[in-house]
């Protein structure tokens, strides 16, 4: 039977379960409050309220969506291995690498849809204002699903290797936090020297670089950044090679 | 299909070690020693032992779950962890987990979706299925909602969606009240006479006396007696004798 088929299942059948979970319809009740509180923020920022509203709407929609993913994705293997659902999955002809594929895009999504919801509800309360749509909004909205593209790749790849969902959740926040701190980094890099150089080196190409994908900062550039050839390719490696060491460590995988 | 009493599946000389990693050493626990079988088509055989005999191991070896430290397994002239042995097999896991949001219908033909069968081939079969297992009034309810009963009807539904040759059942009557017992042995038997090799473990003695047609008794990982539907129809005290007399005197 075609892989992509299978995978194409799975996947709807994770984007299925993960959207009828009471946790989802929690984050976005969650979701919806703060960014109706963000309001508050915006008045006290008279003259820039706009702005504001924009930038702490599009914050809180990262934030909340990036909690939501590494929820999602540190269990979405283990769960259904605890469960044992994962039987009637490999008692079947399903091949391991369809099923991983199959639970990723599930994943992604899930994301997606989480950040159309929460967009639909930041978009109302900007329309509700009277405020027009930024230029970068849209744009701003992939670049956060492009992010957690990477993050829930990588998230799934630990879990494979991880004690608990707990220090998968931990180890992939980490990653996230020092994916944001790469212009540092490079800083660090060209300062130091010897050992230290190169293992920072060797650090830096295990923490995705997420300034590539920080929309707000380029939209306030009229230009610049890196064209969409090099970050079709950068968002494909982050799936690519977690996905080829998820594969590795599925493998031989007993159930 | 294969023909009548032809080999299905051969396990020889199976032994399956579990590790568990510590920090210092490695646990190790021997759960089938050198184990050696067969499974004939259009048979059906039970698996008859005490806690811990190996009986859930040779279910997942069987099913591709698991792989033998020693030995060797085949299904169907083929490793079991083929996709094409995996194709004509069907199993109920011991207590069969389902994804809590879905429907019975929803997830029968999710199941019929990954064994391979299209979507209209899968619908048609969904309801001559959950009409089998009498589940056709709950097909539209969450499985969340279900009884254990319900449940276990569901696991037997979720084996025979994509109509496989062997089925493998794991303590498929666990738990169930009498009713629920005689109508899914009547189910096995039925799905017998459609020539389906069935291959299935229990703790009650008098299920397998009354469906099977010869019972592998298990004693501490290995395999201790092959016992015949006329050896224990000869036998006084019938399989239940048989099988203390072969644990007291295998076990000790």
């Amino acid at each position: 039977m075609n892989f992509f088929l299978i995978a194409g299942i799975i996947a709807s059948q994770t984007l299925g379960e993960n959207y009828k979970n009471r946790f989802f319809a929690i984050f976005i009740v969650f979701a919806a409050v703060l960014i109706y509180a963000s309001l508050l923020v915006g008045v006290m920022a008279v003259d820039e309220e706009a702005r504001v509203l924009v930038d702490s709407g599009l914050a809180l929609m990262e934030l909340i969506a990036l909690a939501y993913a590494l929820m999602a994705a540190a269990g979405t293997i283990t769960r259904e291995i605890e469960t044992k659902t994962i039987y009637l999955v490999f008692s079947r002809p399903v091949p391991k690498p369809a099923y991983l594929l199959g639970k990723t895009a599930g994943l992604y999504l899930s994301c997606a849809l989480m950040l159309a919801v929460m967009s639909l509800i930041h978009l109302s309360l900007m329309a509700l204002r009277g405020f027009a749509l930024p230029v970068f909004y849209f744009k701003a909205v992939v670049f956060i699903w492009f992010k957690l593209l990477i993050i829930t790749s990588t998230a799934v790849f630990i879990s494979l290797f991880s004690t608990s969902v707990i220090s998968t959740v931990t180890i992939t926040a980490i990653l996230w936090t020092l994916g944001h701190f790469t212009q540092e980094a490079k800083f660090l890099i060209e300062k130091s020297s010897g050992a230290a150089s190169w293992a920072l080196k060797a650090t830096a190409y295990f923490i995705p670089n997420f300034g590539l994908f920080n929309a707000r900062d380029l939209g306030a550039r009229a230009a610049g950044g890196p064209g969409p050839v090099f970050l079709f390719i950068y968002i494909f490696l982050w799936f690519i090679v977690p996905y080829l060491f998820s594969l590795l460590l599925f493998r031989k995988k007993e159930f | 299909m294969n023909a009548t009493g032809e080999n299905i599946a051969v396990f020889s000389g199976v032994t399956k070690i579990y590790r568990r990693r510590g920090f210092v050493s490695t646990l190790e626990t021997t759960a089938l020693n050198g184990l050696s079988f067969e499974l004939r088509a259009g048979e059906i055989t039970g698996l008859l032992g005490l806690n811990g005999a190996g009986k859930t191991t040779i279910m997942k070896l069987l099913t591709g779950l698991l792989f033998p430290t020693a030995g060797s397994v085949s299904v169907f002239g083929l490793p079991p962890a083929d996709i094409a042995s995996k194709k004509r097999i069907g199993f109920l896991p011991e207590l069969p987990y389902f994804y809590p949001y879905s429907t019975a219908a929803s997830a029968l033909l999710y199941y019929a979706g990954l064994s391979g069968l299209e979507r209209p081939a899968a619908e048609k079969r969904l309801e001559a299925v959950i009409e089998k297992v009498g589940l056709k009034k709950h097909a539209g309810k969450k499985v969340s909602e279900f009884s254990k009963g319900m449940m276990q009807r569901l696991g037997i539904a979720q084996a025979v969606i994509h109509d496989p040759e062997l089925l493998i059942l794991d303590e498929p009557v666990s738990g169930l009240d009498p009713l629920a017992i005689h109508e899914i042995r009547t189910l096995i038997s039925g799905l017998n006479a459609q020539r389906h090799t069935v291959f299935l473990s229990s703790h009650s003695i008098s299920e397998l006396e009354k469906i099977t047609d010869r019972v592998l008794i298990m004693v501490e990982g290995r395999l201790a007696k092959t016992v015949s539907r006329q050896d224990w129809e000869r036998a006084r005290g019938g399989l239940e004798e048989i099988f203390v007399q072969t644990v007291k005197s295998d076990g000790s």
